[in-house]
């Protein structure tokens, strides 16, 4: 429901003035736009209020604020809202003089809005600049997204009425209807009776009116004429105590109503006379309407404030779950980088294997240092039996595996629990139905898939490291299934963090798969090496896990939220006040 | 909530099936409490209290609310039920501000009215003693309250009205024509309650403002209203306080459900049942199941190996064997490999019954579990708390997943007391390993004897001194021979000793592994598999109390 043309059709002819009427509806505009683009995806105290009070500022932007800039010599709208069964239907009929709402004793009654205008001034109402969302028809309709038009010559000229809806039946789309109605009211005719001027849905309606000093009249209806004194004294008291001391209240005494089902004119008189005198008066027209405009204006810029504040409020709830999906991961990556690289790597079937391809483990334990007598073994031990560099590799990669796994799901049940923690991410993950507190599905399948590519480019590495050293009797003899392997052993304890009992056996290995690799190509050589696998490890897994940080992080982007639009917000209230100030001086 | 619960116990002196309801509720309400959603457990508890309350309370009377909207008459026709004159009436809304009880009949209700909050300046007897109209006598029992109104701009009276809500027996709605259709009662109280439909009964008042042909349509249109609440069949009498019209048909509606004495029980069981079906949404329908043996073992698995036993066996396997090669070695060569260190001793293990006892407060120096063994544990632990919740909701999931690495902390220092405080089977070397070393010396004393023999012939020859002839077996000297046989008897025992060291050394070794993974065992059970137990019995007695509710 966008406003469909925001440039002024009728300006005043003051120049200044219009000039600052322009900048006000471009402000607004801009307001309008702004406010339909934020976002407020997070659950957050009292988000579903400023939700919907957002839908509610837009909606009245477009049906009253906008349009009524743009035409502040259109008709005044008067609604007549309030309660089911507080007799809205008979008061516009008896105003009229002729049955144009269907009244009943059914509730709730009204279905469609109907609007009472002057014949003259129907060219304002044909058109949708008021309440551009509801049809216009010339027919009785039961439809509640249509606004029937009744061309009366009872109503005076420059005023129409509205009959609403009720606000408080189980009806929701009336309560919807006529909340939407009254926003976009230049004067509100508010009917309560008897029986429902004490109760809490009608006074809600009228606190907003009076917090946007909205112009308001109260109508007391169905009241017995027995206690009518008393009751119309209550109510004045408690209108004044809720800040609505100005508003005129009329009474409209219970009396049998005549054949057409209209109140007897008398019954009615007060107010039409009052409605008479205000259609045509235009001064006190356009100060009725200046008043609506100008505080539905002012609570607008002070309610973009609010939704600015929420606005912030969510952007700090989308970083704070965005910083604990990061940290859960990074923490993982730190530990996967630190457990393959101090060495733990080299325990368990790692260093069975590794020492079974060596040779057998007492000999390498006596004769570590003599590395030559020793290399010969090893030279035997690869080239004699391949496949026992194949049982390593397969070593390696269900330590590596293993290693992936747990700090995959430990870093995914973190976050869960993490989300969980707050309403918001709790929210996210409820509503979406998805359980992330494991790893993906295919994330096993990922991760040994990984282990093998990297394990394939150590041994391209070590291939093309060799290419000029291929006719070495060495490298040939030690093979590249064997050179690669002796590699991971060196990466596995790069970081030299072996402590303990394993010292001499984890230190051993990697340095007799040092040593051996410097007999091969050289220990500037063999660093660089190192370092390229160990990297190229650091950033597959790194890769990896992206992956399953993404699936939270997927979450908080399907959100798009513009960080700006809260400052934006801020801005235009701010000019909008600017502006305000400035009419109010030139006024004065 | 265990006082809750006891009392809810004592009250089961002899159980009906609603008592059981509650004890049903009750013990789902205690297990449930910390695990599942806050919000459904307090209002489950809340049932439970007032089921209870009410339960010990007075089941003679009836306690019947006239509740609705103000300016609905609720007063007038607590008034006219009443025929005082008490409650007051008028114009200005809202009227009524507090809540006011009228008892029928000569049995106290005092404790019912305590327990519901009404003091006693607002309430009054009618003694049916004084009445002697039959229909005065038939609501004997009843205990009739006027509420304020729930719409009005005071708070405090909405407030007033849903406390009392919970705990009335019988909910009398009083509609009228202008506010049946407010969606103030609908969408706050009918629909939420529409599963009390059995304690709930409506009355339209002022009819008499509506024109006679109009009436029926308007109790037709009330009837759709409800009936969109889901609140078909409720009955719904048509009345006006003001004119009289209908008031003995509602008096005659709450006469019978005053007579029947159950009206205060079918609202509890709704009220149980309500709550039950809540809870069963948040926690599952699934029969409580069981951690299986495998993944158990599993567990153990992977908890032995983090902690090292496989380390520790071999230790044991090859200190078996230096210690029985200590003592079963040839003598004269085996104190060489005294220079290596006895395998277990640098575990800080084995030291035998006194040194355990040492030991047991100190740590031993296996080397910490390292990440992928840590790891391989931690998965172990996830994929049995994964299996044993595959049916589960998602708070029990969440339960059970925190049980299972609750005591993490404690589990790898459990691990290494238990090491430390297994007895390993090492305080002696086997018994055959003495005699063969009885046997080595003997006959290493035997070769030395040869050997001194043999210096002594040589030293008489070289000195040209003759001596006795020297005995001869198989035409060699006796000397030699005892020289000869001591060095390969010694060396063949020694040979032989080792080969027995290994078998030994593999079967103590094996002892050893049972032990450990034993004592792994128990302190897995202790840390991982009961904390994990604890909450799959609260799920099993949430599920069964629930069941009992639900029965």
């Amino acid at each position: 429901m966008r406003f469909s043309n925001p440039l002024p059709s009728q300006v005043p002819d003051d120049d200044g003035a219009s000039a600052h009427a322009t900048r006000m509806l471009t402000t607004l505009v801009q307001l309008r736009d702004t406010l339909e683009q934020i976002r407020l995806p997070f659950e957050a105290p009292d988000v579903a209020e400023v939700r919907l009070r957002r839908e509610q500022m837009i909606a009245q932007l477009d049906d009253y604020v906008l349009p009524r800039l743009i035409q502040i010599d259109a008709p005044l709208l008067t609604v007549v809202g309030g309660s089911t069964g507080s007799g809205k239907s008979t008061l516009v009929n008896s105003l009229v003089g002729e049955r144009v709402s269907e009244p009943g004793v059914l509730r709730p009654t009204t279905r469609s809005p109907v609007l009472v205008h002057h014949p003259d001034d129907a060219e304002w109402f044909d058109e949708a600049r008021i309440l551009p969302g509801l049809e216009r028809t010339r027919r009785s309709t039961g439809d509640p997204g249509a606004l029937q038009l009744v061309a009366s010559s009872e109503v005076p000229r420059g005023l129409a009425l509205v009959d609403a809806p009720d606000i408080d039946s189980v009806e929701e789309r009336n309560r919807t209807l006529a909340t939407e109605l009254l926003a976009a009211a230049d004067l509100w005719l508010f009917v309560t009776s008897a029986a429902r001027y004490g109760d809490q849905v009608p006074w809600h309606f009228l606190k907003q009116a009076a917090d946007r000093s909205a112009a308001v009249a109260i109508v007391l209806d169905r009241t017995a004429p027995a206690s009518m004194a008393e009751v119309s004294s209550h109510l004045a008291r408690m209108l004044t105590l809720r800040g609505l001391k100005d508003s005129p209240l009329f009474t409209v005494p219970e009396i049998p109503l005549d054949a057409q089902g209209l109140l007897p004119a008398d019954a009615v008189a007060d107010i039409r006379r009052w409605l008479i005198t205000l259609g045509e008066d235009g001064g006190a027209r356009k100060g009725v309407v200046r008043q609506t405009l100008d505080g539905a204006v002012r609570s607008a810029a002070m309610r973009a404030h609010e939704i600015a504040d929420a606005c912030a409020d969510q952007t700090e709830v989308a970083t704070h779950l965005r910083a604990e999906v990061n940290v859960a991961y990074d923490r993982a990556l730190k530990e996967i980088d630190e457990g393959s690289a101090d060495g733990t790597l080299l325990r368990g079937e790692v260093l069975a294997r590794w020492q079974e391809f060596v040779g057998t483990g007492e000999l390498l334990r006596t004769l570590e240092s003599k590395v030559s007598r020793l290399r010969d073994r090893i030279v035997n031990a690869m080239s004699g039996k391949p496949q026992q560099a194949e049982r390593l590799t397969v070593a390696v990669e269900s330590g590596l595996q293993t290693l992936l796994f747990e700090h995959a799901e430990a870093a995914a049940e973190r976050t869960d629990a993490a989300w969980r923690s707050i309403a918001a991410g709790r929210r996210i993950l409820e509503e979406r139905q998805v359980d992330l507190s494991r790893t993906s599905r295919d994330f096993h399948g990922r991760a040994e898939r990984m282990i093998r590519d990297w394990q394939g480019a150590v041994l391209d590495l070590v291939r093309s490291e060799g290419a000029d050293k291929r006719a070495a009797a060495r490298f040939l003899a030690y093979g590249v299934n064997g050179l690669s392997v002796a590699l991971m052993v060196v990466v596995f304890a790069s970081t030299g963090g072996v402590t303990g009992a394993e010292v001499g056996i984890a230190g051993g290995s990697a340095v007799l798969g040092q040593k051996l690799l410097e007999a091969v190509f050289g220990d500037q050589a063999v660093r660089r090496l190192a370092e390229n696998a160990r990297r190229d490890l650091a950033d597959r897994v790194t890769q990896l896990l992206d992956q399953e940080r993404r699936r939270y992080l997927v979450l908080l982007d399907e959100e798009e939220m513009n960080p700006d639009s809260a400052e934006m917000l801020r801005h235009l209230a701010r000019r909008i006040d600017d502006l305000r100030f400035v009419a109010s001086q030139g006024n004065a | 909530m265990s006082s809750l619960v006891s009392g809810t116990r004592k009250l089961l002196g002899r159980p009906s099936p609603l008592d059981r309801q509650v004890a049903g509720l009750a013990n789902a309400v205690e297990a449930a409490t910390g695990r599942l959603d806050e919000d459904v457990v307090e209002n489950a508890a809340g049932v439970v209290e007032r089921a209870s309350a009410r339960l010990r309370l007075s089941g003679d009377h009836t306690v019947v609310a006239l509740a609705g909207a103000t300016g609905s008459g609720k007063s007038s026709t607590f008034n006219a039920m009443t025929g005082l004159n008490l409650a007051a009436v008028g114009v200005r809304r809202p009227t009524t501000s507090y809540a006011t009880a009228c008892t029928w009949g000569e049995s106290s209700s005092s404790e019912l009215l305590e327990w519901l909050g009404i003091p006693p300046r607002h309430q009054v007897t009618r003694d049916s003693m004084l009445d002697t109209g039959l229909a005065e006598r038939k609501l004997e029992g009843l205990v009739l309250l006027d509420l304020p109104d729930h719409d009005s701009t005071e708070v405090a009276h909405h407030l007033e009205v849903e406390r009392l809500i919970e705990k009335v027996d019988l909910m009398v709605w009083v509609l009228d024509p202008q506010k049946y259709a407010d969606a103030a009662v609908h969408d706050r109280y009918l629909r939420p309650l529409a599963p009390h439909k059995r304690s709930m009964m409506f009355v339209l008042n002022h009819v008499d403002e509506v024109p006679t042909d109009t009436r029926e349509g308007m109790l037709h249109d009330v009837r759709r209203v409800l009936d969109r609440d889901g609140l078909a069949g409720v009955p719904l009498i048509a009345t006006s306080a003001r004119t009289g019209e209908g008031l003995e048909d509602l008096r005659a509606a709450i006469a019978t459900r005053v007579a029947e004495k159950a009206t205060s029980r079918t609202r509890l069981m709704a009220d149980l049942v309500q709550a039950a079906k809540l809870m069963s949404e948040h926690s599952g329908t699934v029969p409580p199941p069981e951690l299986g043996a495998s993944s158990k073992q599993e567990m153990i698995d992977a908890l032995a190996d983090a902690a090292g036993v496989p380390l520790v066996v071999d230790a044991v396997r090859r200190s078996t064997r230096y210690r029985a090669r200590q003592a079963t070695g040839f003598p004269l060569t085996s104190w060489i490999s005294k220079f290596r260190p006895d395998p277990l001793k640098r575990l800080h293990l084995g030291q035998g019954a006194s040194g355990r006892d040492i030991m047991a407060a100190a740590r031993s120096s296996i080397p910490q579990a390292d990440q992928v063994q840590k790891a391989r544990v931690e998965s172990a632990l996830r994929s049995a708390a994964d299996e044993v919740t595959t049916n589960l909701t998602p708070p029990w999931v969440r339960a059970v997943r925190k049980a299972s690495t609750l005591r993490f902390a404690d589990l790898y220092d459990g691990l290494d007391h238990a090491l430390v405080t297994t007895d390993l089977g090492l305080s002696s070397i086997p018994r055959w390993c003495r005699v063969v070393r009885v046997l080595q010396w003997s006959m290493l004393l035997v070769g030395i004897l040869g050997a001194v023999w043999l210096t002594v012939l040589a030293g008489a020859a070289w000195l040209r001194l003759s001596i006795a002839a020297v005995p001869e077996y198989f035409g060699t000297a006796l000397p030699t021979l005892m020289l000869g046989f001591a060095i390969v008897a010694g060396l063949a025992l020694a040979l032989l000793s080792r080969a027995l060291i290994a078998w030994n050394s593999r079967s103590r070794a094996r002892k050893a592994d049972r032990r450990l993974r034993i004592a792994v065992a128990t302190v897995a059970d202790a840390l991982v598999v009961q904390p994990i137990e604890v909450e799959l019995e609260a799920y099993a007695q949430v599920w069964q109390g629930l069941s009992e509710v639900r029965a």
